[in-house]
C-alpha cells in the first residue's frame, strides 16, 4: 500500500483521495503531463494573475493570447509549459452556466417590469418597512439606457423564429441587447451563431428588419446623426476594429 | 445580462406578528421576503439581486421549537444582473488610469479595461485624461460596448468583478 512520504508518483490506477495525491495531480499539470485520469476527478480551477489594478484571480483566458480572441475554461490547465490545444472560443455559454430555474431576459423585457415597479413607488414607500434592494436603482438606469425598443413583447416574438434553427435563448438575448444592424455584426458579437451562418444570414435579414421597425425614435435618431457625421468606418458610433 | 429566477425561500415571521390573520399575515411574509431578498445584496450564482417580482405560493408554516417563531416556506420570481464571459455589454466609463479604465454596468462598479485590450488606443494624460485612437476616446461618462472576458466573484464584498476587452468588430465608444 502506498503511502504519503515515499516518493512521489504520478496517479495510479486506485482512486485515492488524500491531499497528497492532489499535490501530485497539480504538479504534474504545471509541469505539462497531461493525466487526464487524475483530472477528471476533480474539476481543478487553475487561475491566472491577471496584470492591472484589480490584481487577484479571476475566472477567465490565458493572458498571453491578447491578439487573438481569448481562449479559457474553467479546467483550463496552468499557462505555462502546458501542451498546447487551441483554447476555445470566447463565447457566450450561459445555458451551460444558468441553474435550473433561472432564464435570460432580454434588457427591453427587465426595463419594463423594473420600470414598472418604480412606477409603484409612491405607494410602496408609503409601507414605512418596505424594502429595496440596493442594487435595484443602479439596474434600472441601466435598463432604461440599452432599452432599445418601444415592444419587448414583439421583440421576442421576432427572435423566437430563429428558435428552429438552433438560436438559444442567451443568444437571442444578446442580438435583441446589442440592437445589431447588419447580419455581419450579429455573427461578430455573438460568435458561437458562426457555424450556422450558412442557414442563419437569410432569417437574421428578416429578423433585424423587424427589429429595426421596434427600435425607439431617439436611437434611430442618434444612429442618423452618426451617420450623417460621415463615419464610414463606424457603425452607430462605434469603433470597428480589424 | 438580466436573470428571471424563481427561488424557494424560508420566509421567518417573529412571533409578535403571528397575531394577524389573512391579508396582514400575508403582508407579513411579503415584507419579510423583500427584506430578506434586500439584505442578500448579490450571490455568486444569480448576480445582483434586483427585485421580487411575483410571489408564486406560500406553504405551511413550520414552528420553531426554540424560538417560537414561524418559518413558511414561500416560492417567489425575481429579477437578478450577472455578467458572463463572452458576454456583449455597455458600460460608463467612471475612472480613467495610465494602464487602463475602470466601467460600470449596471450594478457592477469595478470593471476594468486595459490597455492591453484596447488596440489602437494611446493613453493621454492631463486634467481629463484620456484613452484615444484616430477616430474615438474613451474617457470619464463615455459610454463603451465590450466582451466579458472573465468575472470574478468577491465572498466578503458579496460583488462581482470583472474584465472586459475592445478586440473584436463592432467593440468600442458608443455615441
Amino acid at each position: 500500500m502506498e503511502k504519503g512520504g515515499k516518493g512521489f508518483s504520478l496517479p495510479t490506477k486506485t482512486a485515492r483521495k488524500s491531499s497528497l495525491k492532489s499535490t501530485t495531480a497539480k504538479q504534474a499539470s504545471l509541469k505539462g503531463k497531461d493525466d487526464s485520469s487524475a483530472k477528471s476527478k476533480r474539476a481543478m480551477k487553475v487561475q491566472f494573475d491577471i496584470e492591472g489594478s484589480l490584481g487577484g484571480k479571476f475566472e477567465t483566458l490565458p493572458p498571453k493570447d491578447s491578439s487573438k480572441w481569448g481562449k479559457g475554461d474553467k479546467t483550463a490547465k496552468g499557462g505555462k509549459g502546458s501542451v498546447s490545444k487551441p483554447p476555445p472560443p470566447l463565447e457566450l455559454k450561459i445555458e451551460q452556466e444558468l441553474p435550473e430555474n433561472v432564464k435570460c431576459m432580454m434588457d427591453c423585457e427587465a426595463a419594463d417590469i423594473l420600470q414598472g415597479i418604480q412606477d409603484q413607488m409612491t405607494i410602496l414607500s408609503k409601507d414605512p418597512e418596505f424594502k429595496l434592494p440596493p442594487s435595484f436603482d443602479r439596474g434600472l438606469l441601466y435598463a432604461k439606457r440599452v432599452d432599445h425598443y418601444t415592444s419587448p413583447p414583439s421583440v421576442r416574438q421576432v427572435l423566437q423564429t430563429l428558435k428552429k434553427y438552433g438560436v438559444s435563448d442567451g443568444e437571442m438575448c444578446v442580438i435583441a441587447n446589442a440592437c445589431p444592424e447588419l447580419v455581419d455584426e450579429v455573427f461578430a458579437l455573438v460568435p458561437s451563431l458562426k457555424n450556422k451562418r450558412s442557414k442563419l444570414s437569410e432569417p437574421l435579414k428578416d429578423v433585424l428588419g423587424e427589429l429595426a421597425k421596434l427600435k425607439k425614435s431617439t436611437s434611430l435618431e442618434s444612429q442618423m446623426k452618426s451617420a450623417d457625421a460621415g463615419n464610414p468606418g463606424n457603425v452607430g458610433g462605434l469603433g470597428v476594429v480589424d | 445580462m438580466f436573470l428571471k429566477v424563481q427561488l424557494p425561500w424560508n420566509v421567518i415571521i417573529p412571533a409578535e406578528n403571528l397575531d394577524a390573520k389573512g391579508l396582514l399575515l400575508q403582508r407579513s411574509i411579503i415584507i419579510r421576503l423583500l427584506e430578506d431578498f434586500a439584505a442578500r445584496k448579490a450571490t455568486k450564482d444569480l448576480g445582483y439581486y434586483l427585485a421580487v417580482t411575483t410571489l408564486e405560493s406560500i406553504g405551511e408554516g413550520r414552528v420553531r421549537q426554540q424560538t417560537g417563531d414561524v418559518m413558511f416556506p414561500v416560492v417567489f420570481s425575481g429579477i437578478t444582473f450577472k455578467l458572463y464571459r463572452g458576454e456583449i455589454l455597455e458600460g460608463v466609463v467612471h475612472k480613467v488610469l495610465k494602464h487602463g479604465v475602470f466601467l460600470r454596468c449596471g450594478p457592477v462598479e469595478n470593471i476594468y479595461l486595459s490597455h492591453l485590450k484596447m488596440p489602437g488606443y494611446s493613453y493621454m494624460p492631463g486634467e481629463n485624461p484620456m484613452f484615444n485612437d484616430k477616430v474615438s476616446r474613451i474617457e470619464k461618462d463615455i459610454v463603451v460596448r465590450f466582451i466579458v472576458i472573465g468575472t470574478k466573484w468577491l465572498e466578503a464584498e458579496r460583488e462581482f468583478q470583472a474584465l472586459v476587452s475592445l478586440e473584436g468588430h463592432y467593440l468600442g465608444p458608443v455615441s
